[in-house]
């Protein structure tokens, strides 16, 4: 028990990382609208990235802006966030575009009435 | 199965559909007035300051391409992308693209690698007067804001615009009469026969 | 993850024994009250986006989820993630969720709550709980001996020698764009390539058929 509370104290921002990805994956899987498996994608991607930033972290660090002294966070896992948000943004996007694009040709938005539309074609 | 969706605002399932109709808000406008001069300038310096502080050229043109999207949402997204034309948005994120690569490619013509700034200072150092490790300060900025800020700010204001057209069937038709073959597949409305 | 406390904890565990590769002291570094609190309003944001069955609602409070993290990037000593995630996060993903649902539909809702999908929560649950299975391997929270900040021919480079090589202060624009900037220039590609393809789905050639 001690174990698990330790848990939680010492790596608590990667028990939030597990927590939010596990929702995120939940709503891509369980919800059958498709703009809301667009947000569930988004949100898992937000937990790896919270993950990326946890790994950086240092106590009684500053931001890596190399003007004082002292003990600075790594920068490196900050810039592979920062490219990684940006692509997620184009990804999102796209697969807007082909919501769009799909209600246009099937009238629905719902995965499960475009499953019975398109095998019925 | 297309036809009468065009025409009421009922859709397949009988849900009634949204459509982006325009209506004029005091608030939002008098709101706009006041805020874009200073987020433009917020974006204008995240941008430019992206060396020497937080910031950089993807947050920059981000803020940039929201002022813009707000002056949409103020004023009317046809409207605006009537005042900014569309040779401004596809310019810009081609114009970005365009310099990141000649500053990238610069290096290769000069018999470095790419990407490599510091070539640039046997050509150009004694012509500017610049040391080599400023070569690659000013290639680094030269890149941050000619180069991404302008490809993100571009390409999130023509995603808006592009998303806000949207997608519409007679599209497909005045394509296809005049006479460029197509997969026939896709709009319901095509009577005449593909070549 | 209640401390019981008010004040930061910082209190060292004893020594990680038993493994060979003799894996320096690693310190437990607590929790502080602020990361609670933030850490329970991205979670109740992004549990509420989940269950609820509306759209709109589901977009509105996936832009609050987004600027609760942001806030924790901020607080994670990370200002340049923080600003790109509220930038582009919260700003430009819920106005491109919002034009979606403007131009296909918003489907009406007579219950609050959507139904949960027994399946779904055993799937995801036995995700979690081979990712968390994972979890005694990290180092602690911000453990200053972690290897990722020990290390010296990464991290300690680029620190070290940023300013007096590139000219700019900033750690992170200097790796971007002058260490790193291939991938900088794919990621640019990548943007563009979004742009066009987004193009090409809604068959436009610019943005009107004009």
């Amino acid at each position: 028990m001690t174990d698990i509370v330790s848990l939680l104290t010492t790596r608590h921002a990667y028990v939030l990382f597990v927590l939010l990805s596990t929702i995120g994956l939940y709503i891509l899987m369980a919800d059958e609208n498709l703009v809301k498996k667009i947000i569930g994608l988004n949100m898992f991607q937000t937990g790896v990235f919270l993950f990326f930033v946890t790994s950086a972290y240092r106590v009684g660090g500053s931001a890596p802006v190399l003007e004082n002294g002292g003990p600075y966070v790594s920068p490196l896992p900050q810039v592979i966030v920062l490219t990684a948000i940006v692509v997620g943004i184009s990804l999102t996007a796209v697969g807007l575009a082909l919501t769009i694009r799909l209600y246009n040709e099937y009238g629905t938005l719902r995965v499960d009435a475009l499953r019975e539309v398109i095998g019925d074609e | 199965m297309s036809d009468d969706r065009d025409s009421s605002r009922l859709d397949g399932d009988g849900v009634l559909r949204q459509r982006p109709v325009y209506t004029e808000s005091q608030v939002i406008m008098t709101t706009v007035k006041a805020v874009i001069p200073f987020v433009m300038t917020y974006g204008l310096y995240i941008t430019f300051h992206g060396a020497d502080t937080p910031g950089g050229g993807f947050q920059g043109g981000a803020i940039i391409a929201s002022v813009f999207l707000m002056i949409a949402f103020a004023f009317g997204i046809e409207s605006t992308r009537a005042w900014l034309s569309n040779t401004v948005v596809v310019g810009l994120g081609s114009a970005g693209v365009l310099a990141f690569a000649a500053i990238g490619f610069g290096p290769v013509v000069l018999g470095g690698n790419f990407l490599d700034y510091t070539a640039y200072y046997p050509v150009f150092g004694s012509v500017l007067g610049l040391k080599e490790y400023e070569f690659v300060k000013y290639g680094m900025e030269g890149v941050e804001i000619l180069g991404i800020a302008f490809i993100v700010s571009g390409i999130l204001m023509g995603l808006f615009f592009a998303l806000a057209a949207g997608y519409s069937a007679e599209v497909e038709e005045t394509v296809a009469t005049s006479g460029d073959p197509r997969d026939g597949a896709d709009s319901a409305r095509l009577e005449e026969p593909n070549d | 993850m209640d401390d019981g406390g008010g004040a930061p904890m910082i209190s060292s565990l004893a020594p990680v024994v038993g493994t060979v590769d003799a894996a320096p002291v690693l310190q437990s570094v607590g929790i502080t009250p602020i990361e609670i609190a933030l850490f329970v309003f991205v979670l109740l944001t992004a549990i509420m986006t989940a269950l609820f069955r509306d759209v709109l609602a589901g977009i509105v409070i996936f832009a609050a989820y987004s600027l609760g993290l942001a806030l924790i990037y901020t607080f994670y000593r990370a200002p340049d993630v923080g600003l790109t995630e509220a930038a582009i996060g919260a700003g430009v993903t819920t106005v491109f969720l919002l034009l979606t649902i403007a131009k296909t539909t918003r489907p009406p809702t007579d219950r609050l709550f959507a139904p949960i999908s027994w399946p779904a929560v055993a799937v995801c649950g036995g995700f979690a709980l081979v990712v968390g299975s994972t979890l005694t391997a990290f180092p602690a929270v911000g453990d200053p001996m972690s290897p990722i900040l020990q290390n010296s021919e990464v991290t300690g480079y680029y620190l070290a020698n940023a300013y007096d090589e590139t000219g700019v202060k900033n750690a992170v624009t200097a790796v971007l764009a002058a260490y790193r900037g291939f991938d900088t220039f794919g990621e640019a590609i990548v943007v563009f390539a979004a742009g066009v393809a987004s193009l090409l789905v809604l068959n436009r050639e610019v943005f009107t058929h004009e």
